[in-house]
């Protein structure tokens, strides 16, 4: 029965089916967020618990040095009769097996699983770098364009709806478009092009062919640029909409150009939060895996960018006197290919057969990259709030 | 009253239409405004007033498909539209103070030396100078003085909207528009405002857009009444108020219509 309004209780009612709903509506978006939460503490806790171990340890400096500043090796596995067990490198399997003599019952071989990842750490922050340059140059010049200078319209509309597109291309996409675009096709300034030049414009003191740049960082990293791209325009764009229209009246009221106005008094209050969404960009570069595959990145290589076969350079002079050979030597990292974190984790989760010695090279170079692109995610909140406290209106 | 007036008006616009696209925002506008004269525009809203303001510095190019279609505005006896105008001198020498007060999030030494730096004043002296003779005609000198280097957004809604004059007289301009300068200040800090202008009106020319007409009163020496994008009555402001020729402007006057 329904209780009726009475002089005592004016407000009388029944709503018991009313809460009901309520209780069905609340508790089922609260099982949800908790889903949610608890898979990513899952999945955090498993990778903490059993990549911390690699990455860190009980005894001084704490950190597992040689994980992060070795190159990754081959892990040996030797086991002696009397149940002697020696994990070691190429160099100590002979000696341990020497030692063991007649002892000697078996050896077993794990690629990569050895030493450290500081191949992949390297060649990881060198991508990131190249990438975040090249991304950052054109996609804070066509947001400026975009936001300032272009006119309402068409066009305006076709452009962003091309960089919304650009957002959705599968990444292995982007990998096959820098393989065909940059390893093979971009223009190099050679003496001599390359039989494999899609054509070469003689210049008389040098050619600029159109052979590529092979697998190398240059090539991974303005790959990844066009994948983070849309990220870096999208959210740029957002932050000099976000400047006040009064700033830009006001400026060009007092007779300053359309980029004095833009360079005085939109983009240095625009920049913290490019920054911030640039640095969301570098996480996601670090991340990507397909669109080095192709491009830049190696499943092994033994040594350092620019770790090189080359004579050095004359002791007795300064670096200024060989600036030009310094300079490309410098340049000469770039144009390396490299391990890559992502790229190693796929190698060592997929192309190597599965066992226990393998686990510690995956969940640590799982953990150590988690830990960077937190820290990174941690810079981005950091800076944020910081340049907000500077920056307000 | 002030240093009497040359004869040639400081800004003139001859019967001149506007448009935004399709659309005519003001029709036949014919204005003459003196020299070291304070001249308000009133009417009701959307009557164009800020537009007409807006011709006079060229602000309304920022916006598509908004141009001048008949008639001219001529500055200082220039044609402003003419092609060998420079759009930044025009605007250095016409100077713009908006509704809504917005300082940039900068010092308050570099929101009144904004306007010299794009132009390229680098002396130190000549800004150091150009920054206190602006605050003094601005009657800020005397409270910021010592916090030149504080940020500009500290300072209370009036010290900004003054904040705002300053930066716009920094340049010396000959003509000041004020885009209703008082609707977002309480009455204290109106009062201050509408004070300076008496002040400023020895050294400058201004012309002031407001819906208070008791404001138009008090400051104005000249207003022009505007009703759908024309100019319906021009006139001293005393005459204008007291002895209204035009039935319309009556009307308004006495609040029938708005």
């Amino acid at each position: 029965m329904i209780p009726a309004p009475t002089a005592e209780n004016p407000f009388a009612g029944d709503n018991s089916g009313i809460q009901k709903r309520e209780t069905i509506a609340r508790w089922a978006l609260r099982v949800g967020s908790y889903i949610v939460v608890l898979t990513t503490a899952a999945i955090m806790l498993h990778i903490f618990a059993k990549g911390a171990p690699v990455a860190f340890q009980s005894k001084w400096p704490f950190v597992n040095t040689q994980f992060l500043t070795e190159l990754p090796a081959t892990l040996h596995v030797i086991e002696g009769k009397q149940g002697q067990h020696i994990e070691t490198d190429v160099n100590g399997a002979d000696a341990a097996k020497q030692e063991l003599g007649d002892n000697f019952a078996s050896e077993k071989t794990i690629s990569y699983s050895g030493g450290g990842i500081l191949g992949p750490i390297v060649g990881t922050a060198l991508l990131v770098i190249v990438s975040v340059s090249v991304a950052l140059f054109l996609g804070v010049c066509c947001a400026i364009y975009l936001s300032e200078y272009a006119k309402k319209g068409k066009f305006l509309e076709t452009v962003r709806l091309a960089i919304l597109n650009l957002a959705g291309v599968p990444s292995v996409v982007f990998g096959l478009f820098g393989l065909g675009a940059f390893v093979l096709t971009a223009p190099v300034f050679v003496d001599v092009p390359a039989e494999r030049s899609v054509f070469a414009i003689p210049l008389g003191f040098t050619t600029l062919s159109f052979q590529g740049w092979d697998t190398c960082v240059l090539s991974g990293g303005f790959t990844l640029a066009f994948v983070i791209l849309p990220v870096i325009i999208t959210a740029s764009e957002q932050c000099l909409q976000a400047v006040p229209q009064g700033f830009r009246e006001t400026s060009m009221a007092l007779g300053a150009t359309r980029w004095q106005t833009i360079r005085y008094s939109v983009l240095p209050f625009a920049t913290p939060g490019i920054l911030t969404s640039s640095i969301l960009g570098i996480a996601r570069a670090a991340g990507e895996t397909a669109p080095i595959m192709f491009t830049a990145a190696l499943a092994f290589k033994d040594k350092l960018p620019w770790q090189k076969d080359l004579p050095p350079l004359p002791a007795d002079a300064s670096i200024f006197a060989h600036w030009e050979q310094s300079v490309s030597r410098f340049l000469g990292i770039f144009t390396e290919s490299v391990q890559a974190l992502p790229y190693h984790i796929y190698t060592l989760a997929a192309k190597i057969p599965q066992n226990e010695y393998a686990e510690r090279a995956q969940y640590g170079s799982v953990f150590v990259f988690l830990v960077l692109v937190a820290s990174l995610a941690a810079a981005s909140i950091w800076l944020r709030i910081h340049l907000r406290k500077k920056y307000k209106w | 009253m002030v240093t009497p007036a040359p004869k040639q008006p400081v800004v003139h616009v001859c019967d001149m239409d506007f448009c935004y696209g399709s659309s005519r925002a003001l029709q036949d506008i014919s204005l003459e405004v003196e020299y070291h004269r304070v001249t308000a525009l009133i009417g009701p809203s959307g009557c164009g007033k800020s537009t007409l303001l807006r011709c006079i510095n060229r602000m309304n190019d920022r916006v598509t498909g908004a141009r001048v279609t008949k008639g001219e505005v001529k500055v200082k006896g220039k044609n402003i539209h003419d092609a060998d105008v420079d759009l930044t001198q025009l605007r250095k020498q016409v100077g713009m103070v908006f509704q809504k007060s917005n300082p940039f999030p900068k010092s308050i030494y570099e929101n009144v030396a904004y306007g010299l730096r794009i132009h390229g004043e680098k002396r130190k002296n000549v800004l150091d100078e150009a920054v206190e003779r602006s605050l003094r005609q601005a009657a800020l000198w005397d409270d910021l003085k010592d916090r030149l280097a504080a940020n500009a957004l500290a300072l209370s809604g009036g010290q900004q909207q003054r904040l705002c004059i300053a930066r716009a007289i920094a340049t010396l301009p000959d003509v000041l528009l004020m885009d209703e300068p008082c609707s977002a200040l309480d009455p204290i800090s109106t009062l201050k405002i509408e004070e300076l202008m008496h002040q400023l009106a020895q050294n400058y020319t201004i012309v002031i857009v407001t819906h208070n007409m008791q404001q138009a009163v008090r400051v104005s020496d000249y207003t022009a009444f505007l009703h759908l994008g024309k100019l319906v009555e021009f006139a001293p402001t005393e005459e204008l108020f007291t002895n209204p020729h035009e039935k319309l402007t009556e009307a308004y006057l006495r609040g029938t219509f708005s």
